[in-house]
């Protein structure tokens, strides 16, 4: 008896390559913190921010709040928008309107 | 067999119908079957081109995927390519891995763009590609599989899966395949990729991210100004401020406009002068909000005359043209063209 031979194929897929990367520690509260609200540039992506804003002002005292708007929701965030973020925020909420 | 060392996983199955529903049920496909990736015809497309398997061609840094000339091989075999076919798949992804053409962002949008391939030169010949009766229809295998082939390289190797990072609205027919070759025989204008910066004599690809065309039907005008008019509504669905929007002249409609002696550029500049209309008008047919707006300044589709790309294909029988808006704007994704090496 003649045994067929088995048909070898190839994985056409590509993992993404793992970045050394770890969740930033997260505040116990934010009192005392400040808060950048990032949008994302489409229609109402800064109202939801507000709203978020709102919501979040009634349980906690900030100590000041960062608004941005990266206008161009086909490109990534200018870096100086996100070295300022970074620089002057403790939290930073981002939002995807539409 | 090609002696060039390979990297990817291999799996073994009893047969070619077993790979094809292995492949379907892994998502590794467009939704139609694919000819098994063989480690044999992988080799034979490699040994065609004579480039390392491990070769970088690009890298799509969103999602921190690097595209290998291996990987392209692998899915250029599953669309159905022919080893003649494989420069111009890789010349295609090297394109398609240009920063300005942000192939993240063109592949995952509810926008739902697809990739629109033009080939230049006289590879197109070479490999029997289409660029007349039924240009953007079934039936050529090197248009077919081309641009299959591009498509599987995004679902596949980007990892662009359709309802999982691709979200887009309505999809594209265009995202099975959307690959011509330009009708530079009936064309009285310089090829596009001549246009573009490459050599007289060359061959090129040229990738734009192409929305739903719009087709434009004038069988009465026998002059310029009488067919190029009827672009102006189509040219408008496009939306305003285009940094590119893409306008495919049938070789009737071009005949007429060569005959008369217009240039390219004259083609351009009358596009892009009629297709202006009161802001008032983009506001109404909600392209725009009336918040602050000059409601009786004109504005343009085009930003520019430059912005209107026109290419000429299609079959002689019919007066029927086509124009293409580009995904964000035409700005925010821009065309590429890249040289084939054969």
């Amino acid at each position: 008896m003649v045994i067929a031979e088995r048909l070898q194929v190839l994985d056409p897929t590509v993992q993404a390559i793992p970045e050394d990367a770890v969740v930033a520690r997260r505040p116990d509260t934010l009192d005392g913190k400040v808060i950048g609200l990032l949008a994302n540039g489409k229609i109402n992506s800064e109202e939801i921010l507000a709203l978020t804003q709102e919501v979040l002002a009634d349980r906690y005292e900030f100590a000041g709040v960062v608004a941005r708007n990266k206008r161009n929701a086909s490109r990534p965030c200018p870096e100086h928008i996100i070295d300022e973020l970074v620089e002057r925020c403790d939290v930073v909420i981002t939002s995807s309107g539409d | 067999m090609s002696t060039q060392p390979l990297t990817s996983e291999l799996f073994e199955f009893d047969s070619a119908t077993d790979v094809i529903e292995h492949y379907f049920r892994a998502g590794w496909t467009d939704g139609l079957p694919v000819v098994p990736p063989t480690p044999e015809r992988v080799g034979e497309f490699l040994d065609y081109v004579g480039r390392s398997p491990s070769e970088i061609l690009g890298t799509e840094p969103t999602k921190g995927r690097v595209i290998t000339v291996e990987k392209v091989a692998i899915n250029a075999v599953m669309a159905g390519c022919l080893p003649e076919y494989f420069p111009v798949a890789l010349a295609a992804i090297e394109a398609l891995c240009e920063p300005q053409f942000n192939l993240h962002a063109i592949t995952v949008s509810t926008m739902g763009a697809a990739v629109l391939a033009v080939v230049n030169g006289p590879i197109a010949n070479d490999l029997a590609m289409n660029s007349s009766v039924s240009v953007f229809g079934p039936g050529h295998r090197a248009n077919a599989t081309i641009g299959r082939a591009i498509r599987l390289v995004i679902i596949n190797v980007t990892g662009a899966l359709p309802g999982v990072l691709d979200k887009a609205t309505l999809g594209h027919p265009g995202k099975y395949t959307w690959c011509i070759a330009e009708g530079e025989d009936v064309s009285p204008w310089e090829p596009m990729h001549v246009e573009r910066g490459m050599a007289e004599g060359s061959s090129a690809i040229t990738l734009f991210a192409g929305l739903s065309a719009t087709q434009v039907s004038n069988h009465t005008g026998n002059y310029p100004e009488a067919i190029l008019t009827s672009f102006r509504d189509a040219m408008f669905s496009a939306g305003y401020g285009q940094g590119e929007v893409v306008v495919v002249l049938c070789p009737e409609h071009v005949g007429y406009l060569g005959g008369a002696g217009w240039s390219k550029a004259d083609v351009k500049g009358f596009l892009h002068e009629n297709a202006q209309r009161r802001i008032a008008e983009w506001v109404s047919a909600g392209h725009m909000s009336p918040d602050g707006a000059d409601l009786e300044a004109m504005l343009a589709t085009a930003q520019s005359a430059d912005s209107i790309t026109v290419l000429v294909a299609g079959g002689f029988a019919g007066a029927f043209s086509q124009v293409i808006p580009l995904w964000g704007g035409g700005s925010n994704s821009q065309s590429v063209c890249k040289e084939i090496r054969n």
